[in-house]
């Protein structure tokens, strides 16, 4: 047992001084470095594509949007990361603010539909994830479902709406709202939906599961979540709704992706932007994670609307939802948590 | 002193954010503050109690009693340590709510019946006990393997049944490994974020999280509060434990205590503690993996089309825990030694600041580790995103986990057995070798499991400061969780059960039976 003991010890040792040697060696310093907000189910086969067709190895970091955006700005310009791709606007807006991202090309810019790209150039939208009310069609009909996200204030709907105020988009939303509709709308909105009782979730995940079960009728997600349940079970009742033509509720948000101003491969990080713009890499996004193509031509999966039906407010334009700070305090503000 | 420091990085650098803020203490005696902190107090107290009074009865039951099935169930109650408590609370919600799996399940037997709301106070309570109380089960497990079997026979013949036995002789013996285990439950819950995330219960780590990028400068304030509390409550600890002293008496066999009529209690105790705690996850789980793999996927990542995508992320998840445990027990030895047998405030400073790393949530220990290695120089600012800083970081958020039972280990070697090697003329590495470590073994090994079975779930350390392409078990349950994709979360979760099954066997169990 002793001499057990003694080995297992060196074994440690051994252990961790080949750890560091190993640590040493890798970091891949050929590679190009991914922070990916988007989660490695559904974004690895992309990456793959990438470096099969264009040869440049990348390492990817994947994890929580606001988290890695956190990292890159302790990081600074010592960051290992070249591309920052995040689900968030608001999240790469915090970059933004830091100076940390570096302008993309006008040619990559003008891929998308406009109002999709910052104006600074500071980032590209890469899938864009449509605002919908999910709800239970066996507790309402299709036609008692409101015309407009600002009618989920209204007594009928009290204690039956499933929000998810930590979540990214639905403070992204909350911003377009203070911009397209007046601090004061927004600000009433959410005292409003506090005091209907509106019930808070985790989650985009938590909110559809919660409706698919019957504990709420009705909750505000992006629209692919429940395309993602329904393809694991296709017995749910949950459904997505969409409100009336040009409905703040219907607002599209993209997905971004970025520069780092500190990369020393400007031009591969370039490359893999670009890459994630083309054809196939959009039609990837529209099949496999059911979000919307940017760039003109390429349709969404079957089953999910088509884009032109979205109908999102006008005048919109996703480099605006940049000031989180004001939405988080105002949320906050509200009762909502 | 010196092997504490890297402890100590995580509180500087909330210091180093928080000074240049400014503002700070505003925030901090800001009402808004003190809700959440009060909620925070309240479910770590309730939850550090519920898991001490179950964690012990399940040790006692398996470990001195006839109780039927015990060398299974002995395998079994530290593993709800390893569910990520973001899984727990989903199984839980998923089973037990409104519409959920149970209810659907009664429905031909009971048309209607209405299962309570799950979530708030209760649903976080009843998840982080029963996914916290090993903490406690395993070192009072560890110290009841110990105990002179002398006294309990006393108090058998004097005609107390099992019950009376357990009260007045068990329990006082064990009450410092009760106590050092509820405190770290006590840590852990204020620390958590799943759980309560999910549940809705509105604690400081949900502001702290809501806050990191809206605010980073309240975030740092709050988490720094929440660090200064956790300093708090660990002296407070200690200077009644301190008079509590270590209980190192030891010897005979163990007596195995017949619980008669007692025996059918002692086993529906135990026998649903586990259902509780982990057939009713595992089941969710297993539900939704059959389910998937039923449903057949064709997407490229799916691991219900190719199971073979788990392999490197086992073979992680083993490798990098593990050492963890190993780096995280050597790391605290010499402060279980100090503040065993020299008692100074040396040893006092270190224990608490070691045990203050438990309570601070994951993404701080991260983004402290990654802003002091940035800014060191040379080899140690090479280190960054490397797996001796992973590893580091684990044993820095977990060193905590090992001290209890370390100094639980220290106090049991007799000092006059170190006494008697030295005048026959052993050196100091010579006694550690074949005195010390040998008689500490199953201390130790409890302490590694603790670590191990923590780091194996770690999530926002693992997704941030692991070299890039480090898939882990965990990482990949997270992952496929953001996604929906529950057949996989579920078939990545399973098999992180099964590893730390096996993991915990080969070093907990098995270590600690070679030396009862």
């Amino acid at each position: 047992m002793r001499r057990a003991l003694v080995a297992s010890v060196l074994a440690v040792v051994i252990a961790v001084t080949g750890l560091g040697a190993a640590g040493c060696g890798g970091g891949g310093d050929d590679a190009l470095t991914v922070y990916s907000g988007r989660t490695e189910s559904l974004v690895a086969p992309v990456i793959e594509r990438f470096t099969q067709e264009t040869g440049v190895e990348v390492d990817v970091r994947y994890g929580d949007t606001n988290d890695l955006a956190l990292l890159v700005g302790t990081e600074g310009a010592d960051s290992p990361a070249d591309v920052y791709w995040g689900q968030s606007p608001g999240a790469t807006a915090y970059l933004a603010g830091k100076d940390l991202l570096a302008p993309l090309p006008e040619a990559t810019l003008s891929k998308v539909a406009p109002g999709f790209e910052d104006r600074d150039g500071r980032w590209v939208g890469v899938s864009g994830r449509a605002r919908v009310l999910v709800y239970n069609r066996d507790q309402v009909a299709e036609a008692e479902l409101p015309d407009s996200v600002m009618d989920l204030t209204a007594p009928e709907w009290r204690g039956k709406v499933g929000l998810a105020p930590s979540n990214g988009s639905f403070q992204d939303f909350v911003t377009a709202m203070r911009h397209l509709e007046g601090e004061q709308v927004a600000e009433r909105w959410l005292r409003g939906m506090a005091a209907n009782d509106a019930r808070t979730y985790a989650n985009n995940n938590a909110i559809v599961e919660a409706v698919g079960r019957g504990e709420i009728p009705v909750g505000l997600v992006n629209h692919y979540y429940n395309h993602r349940f329904l393809a694991e079970d296709p017995g749910l009742p949950s459904r997505n709704h969409q409100f009336a033509d040009g409905d703040i509720g219907n607002l599209v948000i993209p997905s971004s992706v970025s520069v780092l101003a500190a990369s020393d491969r400007q031009e591969d990080a370039a490359r893999f932007v670009d890459f994630l713009l083309s054809e196939e890499s959009q039609r990837y996004f529209a099949d496999e994670t059911f979000e919307y193509p940017l760039v003109k031509g390429v349709p969404p999966a079957e089953g999910v609307p088509a884009f032109s039906t979205l109908r999102p407010p006008a005048g919109e334009r996703a480099d605006e939802l940049g000031d989180i700070e004001a939405t988080g305090r105002m949320i906050a503000a509200s009762g909502l948590n | 002193m010196l092997l504490a420091a890297p402890f100590a990085a995580p509180l500087a650098y909330l210091v180093v954010r928080t000074a240049d803020e400014g503002e700070t203490w505003s925030i901090v005696s800001d009402a808004a503050l003190l809700g959440p902190l009060g909620r925070s107090l309240l479910l770590g107290t309730t939850v550090a109690a519920a898991a001490a009074a179950v964690g012990t009865l399940a040790a006692w039951l398996v470990m001195r009693t006839d109780l039927p099935g015990r060398r299974v169930a002995r395998l079994l109650l530290p593993l709800p340590l390893v569910l990520p408590s973001f899984i727990g609370a989903f199984a839980l919600i998923a089973a037990f709510a409104r519409g959920g799996l149970v209810e659907r399940l009664l429905s031909p037997v009971a048309d209607g019946a209405r299962l309570p709301e799950v979530g708030g106070f209760a649903g976080a309570f009843t998840v982080l006990t029963l996914l916290t109380y090993p903490y406690v089960y395993l070192p009072v497990a560890a110290r009841l393997r110990q105990l002179p079997a002398s006294m309990e026979e006393s108090a058998r013949l004097l005609g107390r049944g099992p019950l009376g036995t357990f009260a007045t002789v068990v329990l006082p013996q064990a009450r410092t490994a009760i106590a050092g285990g509820g405190l770290l439950v006590f840590l852990y819950t204020i620390a958590d974020f799943g759980a309560v995330q999910l549940l809705r219960y509105d604690t400081l780590t949900r502001a702290i999280y809501a806050n990191r990028l809206i605010d980073p400068a309240v975030a740092a304030a709050l988490s720094l509060a929440l660090g200064l509390l956790a300093i708090v409550v660990v002296v407070g600890q200690r200077r009644v434990a301190g008079r509590l002293g270590v209980d190192v008496r030891r010897g005979g066999r163990p007596l195995t205590v017949q619980l008669g009529r007692w025996r059918a209690a002692g086993l529906g105790f135990v026998g649903g503690l586990l259902t509780l705690s982990l057939v009713a996850p595992l089941a969710v789980l297993g539900y939704w993996a059959i389910r998937g793999a039923a449903e057949g996927s064709s997407r490229p990542t799916s691991l219900v089309a190719d199971p073979g995508l788990l392999v490197e992320p086992a073979v992680n998840t083993s490798v990098a825990s593990a050492v963890a445990a190993g780096v995280a027990v050597a790391a605290v030895l010499p402060v279980a030694f100090l503040t065993v047998r020299h008692r100074g405030r040396l040893g006092g400073a270190a224990d608490a600041l070691i045990t203050g790393g438990f309570a601070l949530p994951g993404i701080v220990i991260a983004l402290a580790l990654a802003f002091w290695t940035l800014n060191s120089p040379g080899a140690f600012g090479g280190l960054y995103q490397t797996l001796p800083l992973l590893v580091g970081a684990y044993a820095i958020h977990f060193g905590a986990l090992a001290l209890g039972p370390s100094r639980v280990a220290v106090a049991s070697v007799p000092r006059r057995l170190d006494d008697a090697a030295r005048t026959l003329g052993r050196g100091r590495l010579a006694r550690l070798l074949s005195i010390d470590l040998p008689l500490m073994t199953p201390g130790l090994a409890a302490a590694a499991g603790l670590v191990l079975l923590s780091a194996m779930k770690e999530l926002p350390v693992t997704l941030l400061l692991a070299p890039a392409g480090f898939p882990t078990l965990a990482t990949r349950v997270w992952s496929a969780a953001e996604d929906a994709f529950w057949a996989d979360a579920s078939i990545a979760a399973l098999l992180l059960v099964a590893v730390s099954g096996v993991l915990t066997w080969l070093l907990v169990v098995r270590r600690g039976e070679a030396f009862s």
